[in-house]
Order: C-alpha cells, then sequence, then structure tokens
C-alpha cells in the first residue's frame, strides 16, 4: 500500500487580528493535515475563521504563531517576498465572485496566469492548457469575455486559472458561493474530476452540504478551531 | 491576448485619451516655448551681425541687442566713442520689444539716428524715401510683404501713427525703425539709447579698437558684432532660465497628470491588483505592468504632442510674425520629458498598490 505523501500541515495555528484596542482570536490553535490529492471540505459558520485559514494557506497572510508545511515548506517563517514565491509555484486559488480581470477573454486571463507563474521563463502549457480546457468544457468560449459568459462559465475559467502551472494545492473559497444550483453542480463535478484525474489537491470551503458532500474529507470549524 | 496593459488601455479609451493629452500638453510646451525663444533670438542674431557696424557699446548688464527694453545708456557716449583712436562712425540705437499691434507675438521697433546710423551700416532705401520727420517710420521687406503694409500706409507705435516712407534693404536690426528723438519722446527718455554702433577705420583691428573704447570709457562692455549670433544661438542667461523653467513646467504637468491617471486607475483596479497577487505577481512585476501602461500612454502623448507642436508651429509661423526653431535636439528631449515623467509619475501609484495586503485588496469593492 503506498503511503499518502502529506502536502499541507498546520501546527497549532494561531491569528489574532488586533481591532483597535481589541485583540480578536480568529484562529485559535489549528492543527490539521492535508495529503497530496485529497479533496477536502471546510465547513462552519461564518466569522468562524475559515477564510482566514484560506488566506494563511495561500500564503496571502501571516499567522501571528504556529506553522503552515507546504510540501515541506514553513509558510509561516518566510518572507512576504519568499510567500509570493511559493503561491506563484504552488498554490491555485478560486473564489466565490471569480475574480476574473474584465477587459481580457477568457484564453486572456488564462494566459496572464501562465505568465505570472512562468515568471519569465518560457514554458509549453500548450498540452496541459487544452486538456484542462477540455475537461472544463471551454474550449468554445476562450474568446470572450467575462461579462459574456455565464456565472458557471466564468467559474470554471477561474478555476482553469488556477490550475495553470501545476499547482500542488487548489484553495477554492465558496467556489459554488454566486451559482444557481444547476451550475453549481456541473463545477462541482468539474472540480471532482479535476481531483480524480489530475490527483490535484483540492481544499474547498463551503457552506453548503451538498458541495461537501463530494469532497473525500469534510473538516468542521467553529470559534477558530477544528472541531470535527 | 494577455496583456493586461492593451487591454486597460483600450478599455478606458476616454482615461488613456486624457493622460495622454496631459502628456502632449508637456511636449507641445517644451517643443514651442523653446523652440520660439530660441526662434527669436537666432533671427534677431542673425539681423544684428548682418549690421556691418563691427562693435557694439552697451551697459554691462546688457546682453546684446534685443536683450533690452530700456533705454538705459546716456546717447552723450556717442560722442566720447567717436574720439577714441580707431573709431571711423558711431551710431546711438534705441530698441524696443512690444506687443504685436496686428497679431499675437512681439516686434522690435528701434530708434535710430538716419545719417549717423547709415554711416556705420550698409543701410539702404529701395522703395520710397528716408526717414526725414519724427511721424515717419521705414520698415523692411519682410514686415511689407508679412503685414501687406506698403509705402504710405500708417501704422500705430506707442499709440502714435507713423507714416511708412520707405522701405529699406538688407534685413538688419529690427524691422521697423523710427527717428531715435521720436522713441525718446514717446518713452520719456531724453537724451538715452540702448546702444551704440561702431564702426571701425580700416587697418585698425576690431579687438584693438575694443581695448582702446574700454580704456576711454571703463566699466562699460563692448560686444562684436561678428560674435552676436554665435552669442545668440548659445541663449542668453535670461532664457536659458526661461528655458528651464518651461521644461521643469512641462515635466511637472506630465508627472501630475500621469500620477493622478494611474492613481485613479489603479483605486479602480485594486481587486484586479488582489488578484494578481493571489495568482502569486510579484512586487516587481505589478511594478512593471504599470510602468509599461505609463511608457505606453507616455509615448501616445509624445507623438499627440508631436504633431500638436508641428501643427501649431505652422499655424502660429503663418498667422503671427513669431518665429519658432523645431530643432532635433529639443524634439529629443521633449520626448524624454514626457517618457520620463510618465514613467515616474506612476512609479509613486506603482509601488504603493504593489505593497497592498493582497487580503485586503480583495476584499475592495
Amino acid at each position: 500500500m503506498n503511503k499518502m505523501k502529506t502536502i499541507l500541515q498546520t501546527i497549532d495555528l494561531k491569528m489574532i487580528y488586533q481591532i483597535g484596542k481589541i485583540p480578536v482570536n480568529a484562529l485559535r490553535g489549528v492543527n490539521l493535515t492535508v495529503n497530496e490529492g485529497e479533496f477536502v471540505a471546510i465547513m462552519g459558520p461564518s466569522g468562524c475563521g475559515k477564510s482566514t485559514m484560506l488566506h494563511i494557506l495561500g500564503g496571502m497572510l501571516k499567522p501571528s504563531s504556529g506553522s503552515v508545511l507546504i510540501d515541506g515548506q514553513d509558510l509561516s517563517k518566510m518572507s512576504d517576498s519568499s510567500r509570493t514565491e511559493l503561491r506563484r509555484q504552488k498554490i491555485g486559488f478560486v473564489f466565490q465572485k471569480f475574480n476574473l480581470f474584465p477587459t481580457l477573454t477568457a484564453e486572456g486571463n488564462i494566459r496572464l496566469a501562465e505568465r505570472i507563474r512562468a515568471n519569465g521563463n518560457h514554458k509549453n502549457e500548450g498540452e496541459r492548457r487544452t486538456e484542462i480546457l477540455r475537461l472544463l468544457n471551454l474550449e468554445g468560449r476562450l474568446n470572450h469575455k467575462p461579462l459574456e459568459l455565464s456565472g458557471g462559465e466564468q467559474q470554471r475559467v477561474a478555476i482553469a486559472r488556477a490550475l495553470v502551472g501545476h499547482p500542488a494545492i487548489v484553495l477554492a473559497d465558496e467556489p459554488t458561493g454566486n451559482l444557481d444550483s444547476e451550475n453549481s453542480q456541473v463545477v462541482l463535478k468539474m472540480l471532482q474530476e479535476l481531483n480524480k484525474k489530475f490527483g490535484q489537491t483540492i481544499i474547498m470551503i463551503t457552506h453548503s452540504p451538498e458541495a461537501a458532500g463530494i469532497t473525500q474529507r469534510i473538516v468542521q470549524m467553529r470559534d477558530g478551531q477544528i472541531v470535527k | 491576448m494577455d496583456s493586461l496593459v492593451m487591454a486597460n488601455l483600450s478599455q478606458r479609451p476616454v482615461r488613456t485619451i486624457i493622460s495622454a493629452v496631459g502628456v502632449a500638453l508637456g511636449i507641445v510646451l517644451v517643443i514651442l516655448m523653446v523652440g520660439l525663444s530660441h526662434g527669436m533670438l537666432q533671427e534677431q542674431g542673425r539681423r544684428n551681425s548682418n549690421v556691418g557696424a563691427e562693435i557694439l557699446f552697451t551697459r554691462p548688464n546688457n546682453y546684446g541687442p534685443g536683450t533690452s527694453s530700456v533705454l538705459s545708456l546716456p546717447v552723450q557716449y556717442a560722442p566720447e566713442i567717436s574720439k577714441v583712436s580707431g573709431v571711423q562712425a558711431v551710431s546711438p540705437i534705441g530698441q524696443y520689444l512690444k506687443p504685436s499691434n496686428q497679431s499675437f507675438g512681439m516686434e522690435m521697433v528701434e530708434g535710430v539716428d538716419i545719417e549717423s546710423y547709415q554711416k556705420v551700416t550698409n543701410l539702404s532705401i529701395s522703395e520710397g524715401k528716408n526717414l526725414t520727420t519724427d511721424d515717419e517710420v521705414i520698415i523692411d521687406p519682410v514686415y511689407s510683404r508679412d503685414k501687406k503694409v506698403k509705402v504710405g500706409d500708417s501704422i500705430d507705435l506707442f499709440g502714435h501713427k507713423f507714416y511708412v516712407s520707405g522701405i529699406y534693404q538688407p534685413e538688419i536690426g529690427a524691422r521697423m525703425k523710427i527717428k531715435l528723438s521720436m522713441m525718446q519722446n514717446l518713452l520719456g527718455s531724453k537724451d538715452r539709447c540702448s546702444f551704440v554702433f561702431v564702426k571701425c577705420k580700416p587697418k585698425y583691428s576690431q579687438e584693438q579698437v575694443a581695448e582702446n573704447i574700454l580704456t576711454a570709457l571703463p566699466d562699460n562692455k563692448v560686444l562684436f558684432t561678428r560674435e552676436i549670433q554665435e552669442l545668440y544661438e548659445k541663449g542668453l542667461p535670461v532664457v536659458n532660465v526661461f528655458v528651464k523653467a518651461v521644461v521643469v513646467v512641462s515635466i511637472i504637468i506630465s508627472v501630475l497628470v500621469i500620477m493622478l491617471a494611474m492613481y485613479t486607475t489603479i483605486i479602480e483596479r485594486t481587486r484586479e491588483i488582489g488578484v494578481l497577487k493571489s495568482l502569486g505577481a510579484s512586487k516587481q512585476f505589478i511594478v512593471f505592468e504599470i510602468e509599461k501602461e505609463a511608457l505606453l500612454i507616455s509615448v501616445l502623448g509624445t507623438l499627440l504632442g508631436y504633431l500638436v507642436a508641428i501643427t501649431g508651429r505652422w499655424l502660429i509661423i503663418k498667422n503671427t510674425s513669431l518665429i519658432i526653431e523645431l530643432e532635433p535636439k529639443w524634439l529629443f528631449y521633449a520626448a524624454l520629458v514626457g517618457i520620463l515623467s510618465g514613467l515616474l509619475g506612476a512609479l509613486y501609484p506603482a509601488l504603493r498598490v504593489a505593497n497592498q495586503d493582497p487580503v485586503k485588496a480583495l476584499s475592495y469593492e
């Protein structure tokens, strides 16, 4: 039996925001381990620290204390530029509001991400891009700008964008939160396929039990802690 | 196409055009103002160096003909100079720079003692007759052609009506000449002039005569008319200060326009900057993208500025008495001013946004 490789691990992760003079404990010692190829859902009520944790896992926030190991590298000890570098190499984000560049076409959005991920090195991503676009059923929509696409299509473009450059982990922040049930189903099914077909590690925040139901593991959070 | 820069420029055409116009304004200012000051000076220098007299005697703070509108030199210097060894003839000249009567711009008028003036210069009357009365003015052929003025017509100078008595040749000094005594009366500068032209006797070197003059009349200044054009081409100190001021004002305008344009557009795109950061874009990448946008706007503004400046120059020359030099060196400097100002103006917004917290940027509505 193959031993699964740990791709992400948090150790006693704490985050304290200072709001005026009042310290707010957003995370109170989170310990989480995610293996390579896992599809994990993080659930919990609003304000329980899910988004804070996702931002820390993606290197966009520095934790107050504790460690975050991504593929063996400790994010919490890194400088801002090193965290940016790690995010560029290993993290793909999918947002609730899609966050596509409105002035660029679907293809432009994807190629921009490729350019950032390549960091000046010319990489031929054509084959992988074609495969992803086929899987996400976007081949016929590449020349359209975001406002010409449906919500489901926009989110699929955002997923394609997150996948360029082979990120080790995709962090999805309520990816179906802005979609109707039909489009939600399509997007969830595609995330599931990406996980199965490419072995893509996905950590998804969701309020929807239905969305969480397609993942391999559900992590419940409450008051800045993992409760289950 | 993944070019955010091109997409942003084409998606916000009004902002792009306004920013480019702002840069163009600086370019036009540099090209026209510098061209105008140099053009007028060089033309003035050429006309004054053709005068025939070899030496110009003036006060120490006067840089040459055409640089002062004040009759500051007592006419009594002229007979004193005429006694100096090696001096053949002298002629006191009054020069006054006034706003043009018929168009935008300035015009130079000279007050001359016509008899002594013709002894030190090679001026001759080609049409009509010489200056004889106080109400007469003689003009050169260029003035006659450009202003469509002919012998017998009247010209209003200093609120007084003058009649054109004749047209003189060659083009030397100011294009309009009246009697020095009349100019002194009208300006309230009795017995004063701007400078004195000195003609040297044959066999005397100009340098020797100049030295003799300064020995006889120390604490004054002599210029060789052969050097006047070069002096004007180098630029007079006051004009050089003006040119520098124009360049600085142009830089400030371009920097502010680009800074404002980039700042507002970046505030609009705060969320997009957050997305770029989430994709792993480094600070350098973000600064570079914004600078590329500023560079393109600056290049666009520079080209627009060239177009407006060249068209403007053509219109100004056609409709006024102004002369504007289009110097390749200053075309290059103007482009440099536009482009560097654009890059500089975008730098602060770029650095500010590149250092922004990505989580805050992503939550920007």
